[in-house]
């Protein structure tokens, strides 16, 4: 079969599927999963095959949509464009959307009527792939509006579910702003230049400069902004994905936010090919920073698992959204990785916190706790998601953000401009506020003290756990070989992304691209860092460190020998408190289940009597092993002291009234329009 | 001509992100919605409107030298647009009925349960 | 050969033992000196040594309440982790491995280090640790912000003639320094050098800043559960930070090699990170009280970032 008809199969699976469930899934539940296990498996694979045509051959794959080719430089017909750039976010879409499908067939099956369901959650993943393959800006809102429609029913599917309608219902609101912008924006376009097809707009806008496209500009800038719920859209984003099946918080956090930064990245750098004008790139930078730093900011707050991990995400967005709106081959390459990376480890930490919810029914850090030793494997693959979002080497999240910060700088540096600076501080400390944030997630949910009632909790089924292995390992990989990363995925669809020119030759042909600019040299120049020499040599240094500790050992003498000695030199061995602990070790079958208290010494013998002895339970609860009530209280008291005005604010502004939040988007749309007729 | 109609669709938007900003019923939030709606619909349309231009519709023997059309494709935007807006409608609706049975209120700073 | 020579770099010098050694070493002194600004006698300086060794004697409790394979692996993880940061930094010329010696490679490894003491904290499940390690993660906040600004002053004022405007690379650093005389010697570099010596004693948690193991007030704090050899492990990797530490401050602002016969630069190196101990943390630790948390956090925050701040801005500007 033809190449290019791998793009509009792999939308058709996903609707078809959509259409095939709501026909034949009531009848059957095993028919239903094979539908949906085909409509998502489908298309990663012919994305997939994708790869080496167009990331690595350079080709852009266009189709025209009922063979309604151009005539002349005029596009009449709907097309779809596979430019490396469109295919990076589809294989993003599509692995997401695999994953969650996965995931949801044992995630989901304590809920009822789930063919709705699957249905809502095909046509979700239709329109997203939709979106990034599509050439039409017309068609990118239909998408963005079936996509806004279905992930609204989906958030608010577990309608008993405590604040599932009424984020549903700030959802739609306020993110209807965001869709009317569009629309209008589209609309704007199309008065100046009769034509709905993103190369032929890409064409001609360099010459047709004048203050409706700018206000076009605006308008669009601003709707995709909505859709990647930057600043100040965050608290929708909050809304949702906390009260959404964790399948569904992936989806949304993992894709739709990406969807938004697609279409920025469209907007800015092929339809206007105005990234470098300074404006433009601290309008976007600065309102990716802005929501970089508040959302991570307002995690602190948070006692909902998810809620929390919904801001972070827009945290991580917003560094995406930074590092794209710098501009240079660097940091769009930053941003994209991130993006990816994003997906990766923010999938696996909201699929985590449905593996917690699934096998506790809870969400609230106040009352989880101690699950490490009840669900071991989750506990381990929420440690490499958390590695990986706070940007520990050598998990992936390192390398995207040390690409950002190193942009940034050398964008301050090169423009002379300070606010890169500021920018590039802000992302640094967003990274070390993540951390933080992350450890108090990792105290509370896994670590700490179990509560009494979840002592009977059990780890998650496997069917549960190899999707989240999926992405752990797509997490470690990417962090473990990123030159790898960025020569064959992120570098072409960078250069993609600043090659307007082949872009517009790849749908209308040669010689319509007079206008747009030439392709950009594509060149990186980043530090060092190779993980795997630091792995092996981390290796080499945990051999001698583990040698020494073995050889340290043996020359030890072995506690029977010391408390031999002990015996002999006339000490009893209560007396001192090693004496005492090495009489424990002689009780060999008694160590194995626990330590018991009173020790009796009659003649060289030592007996134990009594219940267990509390001191091995918790070192400093001399009394019987409790509850106990000191939970650290608030773990960033000294922080957050020092903040008290800043937090306090905040919780006032995110009030959870939807009127407030629609001001806000006014006043953000109001602003935008403003700075771009002003500065543009 | 044509002005006026920009100015209404503008008007439109403005009073629907009004509605939506200022008023506390649901409801009232969902009109706001809609009519923002209808402004959209009414520049997209007004965008490809062509002073004495025909509706675009080729009959043999009609068309004549000189006659021109309005531009078809804002028409079929706004088509679409009008069915999306009735999704729209419909599902915000939805929710509002299930808000009602659950919350018991309409006004929107009584539903406030996620914040902060 | 080849091999043997890396390997040789990696575990002996200047590598692993020769880590442990100095930080024995420095930790040694700075007890001894503190002692006699305080007008004591103080410990022999292998006091520490000793210490290590008698707590690598001693049983090993786990808590009933610990996640084991966490709670006792974090200590080694740490340390090992803390060895391999360590090999980026070179020490009188000496980088035991050439791949890579960025600033911010180093400045995350050395977070790394800090989550796992968190990780092993966390997982003991005492209550205790859980204030410690709050208030550890309070101390990383307060510290990270000037810490940050250090590095991209040091960058800037390094790359200023270069073509990429910013030198990240420690390796770059010093050739810069080889040839324009130590960093600390331009007036724009000096606020951020003084920045950097604060950073020092929070980042290695000695004595005025170390809230997270405030033993008066929470009981040792993170490592309240911990006995025996992880025990060890934590004390042993305290020690080789704060030797890392200042021998990243000596890269970062004096520079290698300073007469080009090697014996003689070792000796050297290791009197200024002494030095630099001395002034950054035994001076600290003699004159002041334990600070409380907010203070460190506003300390840290105003001061210290003032410090940083100014120190970028000189650069900035040119000076």
């Amino acid at each position: 079969m033809n190449m290019e008809h791998y793009p509009i199969l792999a939308i058709i699976s996903l609707f078809l599927g959509a259409f095939l469930v709501a026909l034949f899934g009531r009848l059957n539940k095993v028919l239903r999963n094979l539908i949906v296990a085909a409509a998502v498996t489908i298309p990663l694979c012919l994305m997939i095959a994708l790869i080496a045509p167009v990331m690595i051959g350079g080709q852009v794959i266009g189709y025209w949509m009922g063979n309604w080719a151009p005539v002349g430089p005029w596009a009449i017909g709907i097309g779809l464009e596979v430019d490396a750039l469109s295919l990076f976010f589809g294989l993003v879409v599509t692995i997401a959307v695999f994953v969650s499908g996965l995931y949801s067939f044992t995630y989901m099956n304590r809920d009822d009527s789930l063919e709705n369901y699957y249905t809502l959650f095909l046509m979700l993943s239709g329109s997203l792939l939709g979106l990034v393959l599509t050439g039409d800006l017309f068609n990118i809102f239909v998408m963005i509006e079936i996509m806004t429609m279905t992930a609204v029913a989906l958030t608010a599917f577990r309608v008993d579910y405590e604040g599932a309608l009424e984020g549903a219902l700030k959802y739609m609101v306020v993110g209807s702003i965001g869709s009317t912008s569009v629309l209008v924006g589209i609309a704007m376009l199309y008065s100046q230049l009769h034509t709905l097809n993103m190369a032929q707009i890409a064409a001609a806008l360099p010459d047709h400069q004048n203050l409706v496209t700018v206000g076009a500009f605006a308008f669009l800038f601003l709707g995709f902004s909505t859709k990647a719920f930057l600043f100040p859209f965050h608290p929708l984003a909050a809304d949702a994905h906390a009260v959404a099946p964790a399948s569904i918080s992936l989806m949304i956090s993992g894709v739709i936010t990406k969807c938004g930064v697609y279409g920025i990245i469209r907007l800015a750098y092929i339809l206007y090919q105005n990234i470098n004008e300074p404006a433009v790139s601290i309008l976007i930078t600065g309102f990716g920073a802005v929501s970089c730093f508040i959302c991570v900011t307002m995690a602190f707050n948070q006692h909902d698992f998810k809620r929390l991990l919904a801001f972070h995400s827009i945290s991580q967005v917003g560094y995406v959204i930074t590092a794209v709106g710098l501009g240079t081959a660097l940091g769009l390459s930053a941003g994209l990785y991130h993006a990816m990376n994003h997906t990766l480890f923010k999938g696996l930490l909201f699929l985590c916190a449905g593996a917690v919810q699934y096998a506790t029914g809870s969400l609230d850090l106040g009352r989880l706790g101690g699950l490490a030793k009840k669900m071991p494997k989750t506990c381990a693959l929420f440690l490499i998601g958390a590695a990986s979002i706070s940007g520990l080497p050598p998990f992936n999240g390192f390398f995207s953000k040390w690409m950002i910060y190193q942009a940034s700088f050398e964008k301050g540096l090169d423009t002379g401009n300070f606010f890169y600076i500021v920018v590039c501080v802000v992302c640094l400390l967003s990274s070390v506020l993540t951390l933080a944030s992350f450890v108090k997630v990792a105290q509370s949910v896994f670590f700490g003290q179990l509560q009494p009632q979840f002592e009977n909790t059990k780890e998650v089924p496997l069917t549960m756990r190899i999707p989240m292995w999926i992405l752990a390992v797509l997490c470690i990989l990417t962090g473990v070989l990123p030159w790898e990363v960025l020569q064959k995925l992120v570098g072409p669809a960078a250069a993609a992304a600043l090659n307007a020119a082949g872009y517009i030759q790849g749908m209308l042909g040669s010689g319509a691209a007079a206008g747009a600019g030439a392709q950009a040299a594509f060149s990186m120049e980043i530090g060092f860092w190779g993980p795997v020499s630091w792995l092996c040599l981390l290796l080499i240094v945990s051999c001698a460190v583990c040698l020494v500790a073995v050889l340290g050992t043996a020359e030890q003498k072995s506690p029977e020998e010391r408390h031999e000695m002990d015996r002999r030199a006339g000490r009893t061995a209560a007396f001192t408190r090693d004496g005492f602990a090495d009489a424990g070790r002689i009780l060999k079958p008694a160590e194995k289940e626990g330590h018991y208290r009173n020790p009796v010494l009659s003649g060289t013998t030592l007996t134990f009597t009594g219940e267990k002895d509390p001191k091995y339970e918790n070192f400093f609860s001399g009394e019987e092993s409790e509850y106990s009530q000191v939970g650290g209280g608030d773990l960033f008291w000294g922080f957050k002291t020092n903040w008290r005005h800043y937090f306090q604010g905040m919780r006032r502004w995110h009030s959870g009234v939807i009127n407030d939040y629609t001001r806000y988007g006014i006043v953000a749309l109001a602003f935008v329009l403003l700075y771009a007729c002003l500065f543009l | 001509m044509i002005l006026v109609n920009y100015a209404a669709s503008f008007f439109l938007i403005a009073l629907g992100l009004y509605c939506m900003a200022v008023k506390k019923n649901l409801i009232k939030i969902l009109i706001g919605m809609g009519l923002c709606d209808y402004g959209t619909n009414l520049l997209v349309v007004s965008v490809g409107f062509n002073p004495g231009g025909t509706a675009p519709i080729f009959t043999a023997g009609e068309i004549h030298p000189g006659m021109f059309f309005v531009d078809p494709v804002p028409q079929a935007l706004t088509l679409t647009s009008i069915v999306i807006g009735a999704c729209t409608t419909a599902m915000v609706l939805g929710l509002i009925i299930r808000i009602k049975a659950k919350y018991g209120t309409l006004d929107s700073t009584e539903i406030r349960r996620l914040r902060g | 050969m080849q091999i043997l020579i890396q390997l040789f770099h990696i575990l002996v010098f200047p590598g692993l033992l020769f880590d442990v050694a100095m930080g024995v070493l420095l930790m040694g002194l700075n007890n001894k000196l503190v002692a006699r600004m305080q007008n004591r006698v103080g410990p022999p300086i292998l006091q520490p040594w000793y210490d290590f060794l008698k707590c690598c004697g001693k049983e090993t409790i786990i808590p009933a309440r610990a996640k084991r394979a966490v709670f006792l692996g974090s200590p080694y993880l740490g340390f090992v982790l803390l060895i391999s940061v360590s090999m980026f930094i070179p020490f009188a010329g000496f980088i035991p491995v050439t791949m890579g010696s960025d600033l911010v490679v180093i400045l995350y490894l050395l977070t790394f280090v800090s989550v796992c003491e968190i990780l092993g904290a966390a997982s003991s499940g005492s209550p205790f640790a859980g204030v410690g390690l709050s208030r550890e993660m309070v101390a990383m906040i307060s510290y990270e912000l000037p810490f940050v600004l250090v590095i991209l002053t040091v960058a800037r004022a390094v790359g200023a003639d270069q073509p990429s405007g910013a030198v990240f690379s420690l390796e770059g650093i010093l050739a810069y320094q080889e040839m324009n005389g130590p960093l600390l010697f331009s007036p724009a570099a000096i606020p951020a050098a003084i920045a950097m010596l604060f950073v020092i004693p929070c980042e290695t948690g000695m004595h005025p800043f170390d809230i997270a193991e405030a033993e008066t007030e929470i009981c040792e704090g993170m490592l309240a559960e911990y006995s025996g050899t992880p025990l060890a492990m934590y004390r042993l990797t305290h020690m080789v930070k704060v030797y890392t530490m200042s021998s990243l401050f000596v890269a970062m602002f004096l520079g290698n090699r300073f007469t080009g016969i090697v014996p003689v630069d070792i000796l050297i190196g290791i009197l200024l990170c002494i030095a630099v101990m001395f002034i950054s943390a035994a001076l600290p630790h003699a004159v002041c009280a334990r600070l409380k948390v907010e203070q460190v956090f506003h300390f840290y925050w105003t001061v210290v970032t003032g410090f940083a701040l100014a120190g970028l801005l000189l650069v900035w500007a040119g000076v």
